[in-house]
């Protein structure tokens, strides 16, 4: 029986070769995207997932208050560890403390700057399951000048050689042995490194900083006990904080409370500037609805062609029933047909991918782990197989299997008709996912281009950013700066704290306005010329000067709603009052202007409160240009800096793709979600082109007789294409306001954003109309070209 | 009214040539009734195709109502073919999915004919060839002599000067085929042109010239009497 229905599924795949391609090209098409985005889908839900005791591990975490937002910081001092430790024994197993740190290493004469260090306490290989190559994870880091690196570090300093027992220098004055080689980071662990190095190195030069409590340097991850109650230990956490930090809040006025979060939580949590991977959940989710709209898509260009087909086929049911076919029989064999596309299409689909990845890894930005080994793509593919096949099989099965026999037989089905609303239905569907997607792509793209094109209230032309990396540098930045100074293509340097989209500190303030109350602001410790080298407007007061003598010690400039958030009314009010930072200052400081309030963060959000104080954390030179000659510029900046820093490599960027970065997450959006719309509409439109020509082929007889009448050729094209165009209308309608709901979410997630315009509608469904119309005309073209006798003849 | 002169027709295929008219000339005047016969594959549709601007002669002339149009592009063609022109086919050629009303309507929709006048048209020529009951039905629904009544309506609701049929009673039993006999000639008695391809002597027997045809050329011509 099943061979039978094989070997005739097999020759209807011959007979309707168009309508088999269409079906199969679709599928894979669809399938391949569905692939696509379950891989990507997949390794983010991964994400710090193979670690054994992955269940145990937390990591410690304050939590602030800001204007009624709780914020969550992930950074807490090291000497949390060992109060946590001593004071929970019952519950905490082990800590461990990590800090990502950036070193020059050398080996022989050669040195590399390692931007991805991380600094660890000896139970690091224990607490984390990276498993070590060579070495033991229990005592590879015993040693406070012992080194572990990862396999492809270990190459990149030794090629072939064992690095076991070799020795490398740390930060020039520092040897530190080799005693473990660990497989590289999967990516799927939010931590990432390249080399781990004992916390303990640190100690002998900063004896202080293991003790201190307020200051945030590190990440603290906490094993628990197996039988352990998270929550019971976070009720206990505010007697431990006021212990060791009671005095130190009352005297900010800051508050802080503590508590941990699981390890497989810190993937999608979206805390800022804590420099590991961060996965965007909305992003998944977009991901994966898109996966799920195209694969039904391209389910319905089956179902379509399959029922439009159904009177071709029914003289062979009537014939089968006449036979004596049940109809449980011919339902089965035609869900095995689908099921055998299914198949096939999950092959080729396969094959597909593989062929993709390399472009896939270039659109990610990172490599997923091959999927041949993942026991999940297999599942899943089969899934895959059922699920379309059932889909797209049973109505056409129903359909098919309903047909009386004696009609059948007859002929007397009257061709296309059948089903035709349901076929048309389906149609609207796809095409208002396609516009959907339209115009999502047409809102994201100008939402961005606004974005990037907006007045940010600074100059970020021109303007180069080298960072601090470094002691040397550190050391000696005063100099550096001097230096640039003398070359004639350098018009300003700066150093601050913080470039504008960048980390800027928040600090307790209190001020003349109202001395009883704190206030929390966001900080830029510069020099002196902050406000020439981004070109910020001074709205009252002045600018910082040297001829003051004292501005450095004495000094501040305030942003605009700095001045309204302290209570004046105008910014030239606040001019001369007094501000301190309780943390940062001993003595206040005056007020001596006001900038106009410029877009230190992104546009995701407003500007905030801004005090701009000379200062010495400084953390990078903020380097104004002369727009010409670039290049000499950027090898005489080179100079300067191997004078400064001979050991460490000349790294630089630029401020504008540095703003454009902030971004990054939303242009991937735009572009997967671009690539995704063509395909949907590609898929939904090799549909329409089955449709149409089989439309073209069912009303050839038609098509001559009306020609005959004197019919001419558009009327004809206009004719044939009215019939699908408006499904495809009615589908674009529908996707408009429902585009317009997601869109409006997607635009709140930015301070400032675009108004819609019903022109990106309209874009919208123009682009799906004039596709559309393409496919069906070419096809009504074609049929109503057509020699009228030729058609007639036939019949 | 017609008049062709060394009509040449040649159909060629990947490897066979088939001279489907063969130096062909013939002459119908306004009025006449004219029936072409011959053995299957001599060249009857293909002529009867050429006559009514379906399908374009590959030499020799076709001067039409004193134009020469043999040389006419498809646009043309249709133009004259839509005033001019009604056909009856062997296989009625309704389309399926309008009703009768809608299919006699139709070539009078081609030639812009106003909506109202439509309707009084078509209702008239329905009237005529006694169908009008079944206005709203659908072709399936009718039988075959039926349907070729309808088809008879539909050739004639534009009032053409020139009526080509091709085997209109091939598909009828005789009493139904010599209804639409009648109906051709009552047609011609009002003065249309009437040529008629058709294998039945006693079909032939209604007309008032018998053009017999042998591999595209014309063999014999009988006047009837
Ligand atoms: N489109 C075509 N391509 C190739 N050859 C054709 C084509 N149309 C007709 N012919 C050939 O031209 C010749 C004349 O065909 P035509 O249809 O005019 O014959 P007919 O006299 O109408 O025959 P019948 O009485 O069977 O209808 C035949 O040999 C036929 O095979
Ligand atoms: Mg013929």
């Amino acid at each position: 029986m099943i061979k039978n229905y094989l070997s005739f599924a097999i020759k209807n795949f011959r007979k309707q070769k168009l309508f088999s391609l269409i079906n199969i090209l679709g599928l894979t098409i669809g399938i391949t995207c569905c692939l696509m985005l379950f891989l990507f889908i997949q390794n983010e839900f991964s994400y710090d997932n193979f670690h054994k005791n992955g269940k145990n591990i937390y990591r410690v975490m304050r939590v602030g208050e800001m204007n009624g937002e709780k914020h969550e910081i992930p950074y807490v001092s090291a000497a949390y560890a060992p109060a946590l430790l001593s004071d929970f024994p019952d519950v905490i197993q082990k800590v461990v403390r990590v800090v990502r740190d950036n070193d020059l290493i050398s080996y022989n004469n050669t040195s590399y700057n390692e931007k991805n260090v991380v600094l660890a306490d000896d139970n690091f290989f224990s607490v984390f399951s990276f498993p070590l190559i060579k070495g033991n994870p229990t005592t590879a880091l015993k040693d406070p000048n012992s080194i572990v690196l990862t396999e492809t570090t270990a190459k990149k300093y030794f090629g072939n050689d064992d690095p076991m027992g070799k020795i490398l220098q740390f930060n020039k004055d520092q040897q530190l042995k080799i005693t473990g080689i660990s497989k590289d980071v999967p990516v799927n662990s939010h931590l990432q490194f390249d080399m781990v190095v004992p916390l303990e190195i640190l100690r002998p030069m900063l004896p202080d900083w293991f003790t201190n409590f307020p200051n945030n340097t590190l990440f603290t991850y906490v094993q628990l006990k197996p039988d352990a109650n998270p929550g019971q230990l976070e009720k206990r956490f505010p007697v431990f904080m006021d212990k060791y930090l009671g005095k130190y809040y009352a005297k900010t006025g800051a508050k802080m409370s503590l508590i941990i979060k699981p390890l497989n939580k810190i993937y999608f949590a979206s805390d800022n500037f804590d420099n590991v991977k961060h996965g965007n959940r909305k992003m998944v989710y977009i991901f994966m609805s898109i996966a799920i709209l195209i694969l039904l898509i391209a389910c319905i260009n089956f179902i379509n062609l399959a029922t439009a087909r159904a009177t071709d086929r029914s003289k062979e049911v009537g014939l089968r029933k006449v036979l004596g076919a049940v109809k449980k029989q011919l339902l089965s064999q035609f869900i095995l047909e689908s099921v055998l596309f299914a198949t096939l299409a999950c092959i080729l689909s396969v094959l597909l991918l593989q062929l993709l990845m390399p472009a896939y890894t270039g659109l990610l930005g990172y490599k997923l782990p091959a999927f041949w080994s993942n026991p999940w793509f297999y599942i899943f593919i089969l899934g895959v197989i059922v699920i379309v096949g059932l889909l797209a099989g049973s109505y056409p099965a129903i359909f098919l299997s309903s047909f009386s026999p004696i009609e059948s037989l007859k002929g007397k089905l009257k061709a296309g008709s059948n089903g035709a609303f349901f076929r048309k239905t389906l149609v609207v569907f796809q095409f208002s996912i396609s516009v959907l997607l339209i115009i999502s792509v047409v809102v994201m793209m100008n939402q961005m281009r606004y974005v990037k094109n907006f007045d940010l209230g600074f100059n970020k032309e021109q303007s180069m950013i080298v960072r601090f990396d470094n002691f040397d540098i550190s050391r000696k930045k005063k100099q550096f700066k001097n230096e640039l100074l003398t070359l004639p293509s350098v018009q300003n340097v700066s150093l601050m704290s913080g470039e504008p989209g960048g980390f800027h500190d928040r600090y307790s303030f209190e001020a003349e306005s109202n001395p009883a109350e704190k206030y929390l602001l966001n900080t830029e410790f510069s020099d002196l010329d902050i406000v020439k080298t981004l070109g910020l407007k001074i709205i009252a007061g002045r600018d910082f000067s040297e001829n003051f003598g004292t501005d450095t010690t004495q000094a501040v400039l305030i942003n605009r709603t700095t001045a309204a958030t302290l209570g004046y009314n105008t910014p030239e009010q606040a001019i001369g009052k007094w501000i301190r930072n309780i943390t940062g200052d001993s003595l206040r400081r005056t007020i001596v202007g006001v900038v106009e309030d410029y877009h230190y963060t992104s546009l995701q959000t407003a500007i905030g409160p801004l005090v701009i104080s000379p200062g010495k954390d400084n953390r990078l030179a903020l380097i104004k240009l002369n727009p010409s000659k670039l290049k000499s510029t950027i090898s005489d900046i080179k100079k300067v800096y191997a004078v400064v820093a001979p050991d460490y490599p000349f790294e630089y960027s630029f401020l504008d793709d540095r703003f454009d970065q902030l971004y990054r997450t939303e242009s991937k959006q735009e572009s997967v979600l671009s690539i995704f719309s063509v395909i949907a509409i590609f898929i939904a439109c090799l549909g329409l082109f089955g449709l149409s020509s089989y439309t073209a082929i069912k009303r050839t007889k038609e098509v001559g007789v009306r020609k005959v009448l004197g019919s001419s050729v558009e009327n004809i094209v206009l004719l044939l294409s009215k019939d699908l165009l408006k499904p495809v209308l009615l589908g674009a309608c529908i996707a408009a306001p429902v585009g317009f709901y997601f869109m409006n979410k997607w635009l709140q997630g930015f301070a400032y954003r675009i108004e819609f315009r019903w022109w990106m509608f309209a874009l919208a469904i123009f682009i799906a109309l004039l596709i559309a119309l393409l496919t069906v005309g070419v096809q009504a073209i074609k049929a109503a070209m057509a020699n009228p006798v030729k058609s007639l003849r036939t019949e | 009214m017609i008049k062709i002169t060394n009509l040449e027709k040649i159909y060629r295929t990947e490897e066979v040539e088939t001279v489907a008219l063969n130096k062909l000339s013939i002459e119908v005047k306004g009025g006449e009734f004219v029936a072409v016969m011959g053995p299957s594959g001599c060249g009857k549709s293909t002529l009867l195709n050429i006559l009514g601007l379906l399908d374009d002669p590959d030499a020799g002339s076709f001067v039409f109502n004193g134009i020469e149009v043999a040389k006419f592009n498809e646009r043309k063609r249709a133009d004259l073919r839509k005033h001019n022109i009604g056909f009856v086919f062997q296989s009625f050629n309704l389309i399926d999915e309008l009703t009768v009303f809608e299919n006699v309507e139709l070539p009078l929709i081609y030639t812009g004919v106003k909506s109202a006048d439509r309707k009084k048209r078509v209702e008239e020529v329905l009237d005529k060839v006694q169908i009008m009951h079944r206005r709203n039905h659908y072709p399936q629904q009718l039988s075959g002599g039926q349907q070729q009544r309808v088809a008879v309506a539909r050739a004639v609701v534009n009032s053409p000067k020139l009526i080509l049929a091709d085997e209109p009673t091939g598909n009828l039993d005789s009493s139904n085929g010599n209804e639409v006999m009648q109906m051709l000639t009552d047609l011609n008695e009002q003065g249309t042109t009437i040529v008629m391809v058709t294998h039945s002597e006693h079909d032939a027997r209604y007309s008032h010239r018998i053009i017999r045809m042998l591999d595209g050329q014309t063999v014999l011509e009988n006047i009837m009497v």
